[in-house]
């Protein structure tokens, strides 16, 4: 494997450090906003000042949903390919500046018109609901942003495989181009209800806007969006967490396998989260489910792998018995442990996932606070505890600083106490959505009904889960303060593992972009053309906004 | 004794570091979670529609 750098430039370094400040100022907004939520919703405390819940949920749902996410993600990928396919050129570097500008920009002008409560209309900005012009603008700009973000990386694979003609490219520099492929088709869609449907509505040059139509663009986009948020995690569990184990990588092949298939199957499956809408077909509804089945494949194969990981790890340490090799895995590391945390929440997190897209189960738990349990886990604990781990060591490796002894056990504490605060939190949303609590809804009786009582003493738990989680918070916050700021000079390892002796030769045919996005192009010509064509064909007149914060 | 002793460690050993039993237990631990939870849900399904 190509070790290029072991260590970052610096002016790369801080295009990735500015990056992160914005994504863990995002943590620090969205997490009060997330207490405050679970606080109205335990029914004993009231906003202050006339905040509406609607407004904060808001905050939340964009801060950490759009903004922690893509910011981090954008600096980790350009990390991840600086340091081993070299350093950008002026050029690249200079896109990346432009693209961190412009997405501040963007996450500036959606929050100064959330704040004025002129955008209540959560982060998925369904229509009916309308939002000030220059909150859509905002997040148009967000995403543009991030495709110079994604240029940056681009061009530098390109470099790459110039100056190495026929030779593989580093395994992590191809999943950050996997992922920055996928953003770039996936995005298409959201920009395209944006510019042509929300934009010109909200600007009143058009009166009406068809619902169905932004809502199915919408989730053509809002599917891969949550593989655009895993893939990184997987990034970090296949190269980087074996490094920090001081095991090997199990096949580089079945790594890049299980990422082209994401980039297949992540994307013509929107319709699964429009299972209970009119408007669209039982049967392309059904062909989108089983696409979306295929996603359990490349899943399995990760699980597969890390298991593999760790075991062949363990036995080379001396493990004995079926699962020995578990008490050899390095527990007192918080650049393993604390990802570790996300991996397992990945377990019960694919189980949920599983029940969402079967299109009866759906029924059971649709619009339910069971969905805002699942990604919780997913997002909120997996994909994000992993983005923590990484933190540990990338922040400090960028800084010129290292990660203490005292550091270190905080960060274990921390993702512990993430642990129990989420087991309470989305442990309870679960239950209470089984038992037809609504989401994204502020605290109500509803009338003394007898079902709605019964949902009371699990958001009384989900506001104890809150309250640990935004503990965890703090410490995650002081640990990255210390880490950019404080801690001692030192160098800290950037860990990117090497392929097992045993693994095969990796085919070059993972490189031939040609074949795969053709192959993706297809599959969403197939999954979408003939709804889209149905959904204009048999329009309604489309509906006026409604602004009802 | 001592001989017996020697004998059953070398054949743990070979068997056991290039194994990936424990793998497999676990996707297989996986696949039951995941199929117990779905099929949990499907009852209660069946009970209200
Ligand atoms: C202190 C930690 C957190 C707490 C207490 C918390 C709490 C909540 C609650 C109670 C809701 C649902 C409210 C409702 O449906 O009425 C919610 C929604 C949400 N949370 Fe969190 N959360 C936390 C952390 C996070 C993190 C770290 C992320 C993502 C990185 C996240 C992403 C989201 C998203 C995207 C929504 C959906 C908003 C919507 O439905 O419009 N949360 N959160
Ligand atoms: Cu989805």
């Amino acid at each position: 494997m190509n070790t290029l750098n072991a260590k970052i430039d610096r002016r790369d370094g801080k295009l990735v450090m500015a990056h992160f400040y914005v994504a863990f100022i995002a943590l620090a907004v969205g997490g009060l906003a997330g207490l405050l939520q679970t606080l109205v919703r335990s029914g004993k405390f009231q906003l202050p000042a006339g905040i509406g819940y609607y407004q904060i949920l808001t905050v939340h749902g964009v801060v950490l949903g759009l903004v922690l996410t893509t910011f981090f993600i954008m600096g980790f990928q350009i990390a991840a390919t600086s340091r081993t396919s070299g350093t950008l050129s002026n050029l690249q570097r200079k896109l990346g500046w432009i693209g961190f500008w412009v997405m501040t920009a963007g996450t500036l002008m959606a929050a100064t018109m959330i704040l004025l409560n002129k955008a209540s209309v959560l982060y998925t900005f369904y229509a009916p609901l309308q939002a000030h012009f220059i909150y859509y603008l905002g997040l148009t700009l967000v995403v543009v942003g991030s495709w110079l973000d994604g240029a940056a990386v681009l061009g530098k694979y390109i470099n790459w495989r110039k100056q190495n003609p026929g030779q593989p490219s580093p395994l992590i520099t191809f999943m950050a181009v996997v992922n920055t492929m996928l953003w770039i088709v996936a995005t298409i869609g959201v920009a395209a209800t944006v510019l042509f449907q929300l934009l010109p509505w909200s600007l009143g040059l058009v009166d009406r806007v068809d619902v169905l139509i932004s809502r199915t663009l919408f989730w053509y986009f809002g599917h891969p969006l949550v593989y655009f948020w895993l893939l990184p995690a997987y990034m970090a569990w296949y190269v980087v967490i074996p490094k920090v184990i001081g095991a090997k990588i199990f096949s580089d092949s079945l790594a890049r396998l299980s990422f082209i298939l994401f980039l297949l199957f992540s994307i013509p499956v929107g319709f699964h989260h429009q299972l209970m809408e009119p408007g669209i077909d039982p049967a392309w509804k059904f062909l989108q489910v089983v696409l979306t089945f295929l996603v359990v494949i490349p899943s399995l194969m990760t699980a597969f792998s890390l298991f593999a990981t760790f075991e062949s790890f363990g036995r080379s340490k001396g493990a004995t018995g079926l699962f020995g090799w578990f008490k050899k895995l390095p527990w007192g590391d918080a650049r393993f442990t604390v990802p570790f945390i996300g991996m397992l929440s990945f377990i019960p997190a694919g189980a949920g996932g599983l029940v969402n897209a079967s299109h009866q189960l759906n029924q059971v738990v649709h619009n339910t606070i069971w969905v805002t349990g699942h990604f919780h886990l997913t997002l909120a604990t997996a994909v994000v505890l992993t983005f923590f781990g990484i933190s540990y060591w990338l922040v400090p490796h960028l800084t010129g600083r290292v990660l203490t002894k005292a550091m270190n056990k905080l960060a274990i504490y921390q993702g512990v106490l993430w642990a129990i605060g989420m087991t309470f939190m989305s442990g309870a949303m679960h239950a209470a959505g089984l038992l037809g609590a609504p989401r994204r809804s502020s605290f109500s009786e509803y009338g003394g009904a007898a079902q709605a009582t019964e949902w009371i003493p699990y958001q009384i738990a989900q506001a104890v889960g809150g309250t640990i989680l935004f503990i965890a918070i703090i410490l995650m916050l002081y640990i990255f303060v210390n880490l950019a700021f404080f801690a001692p000079k030192g160098e800290e390892e950037f860990p990117i593992g090497e392929i097992s002796d045993h693994a095969e030769k990796t085919p070059m045919v993972f490189e031939n972009w040609k074949l795969w996005l053709g192959i993706t192009v297809l599959l969403i010509l197939f999954a979408y053309t003939i709804p889209f064509i149905d959904m204009i064909q048999n329009a309604p007149i489309g509906s006026k906004g409604y602004k009802l914060w | 004794m001592a001989k017996t002793e020697l004998n059953r460690k070398t054949k743990t050993e070979i068997e056991d570091s290039s194994s990936l039993k424990g793998t497999l237990a676990s996707v297989f631990l996986l696949g039951f979670f995941l199929i117990v939870t779905w099929v949990s849900v499907y009852f209660l399904f069946l009970n209200r529609f």
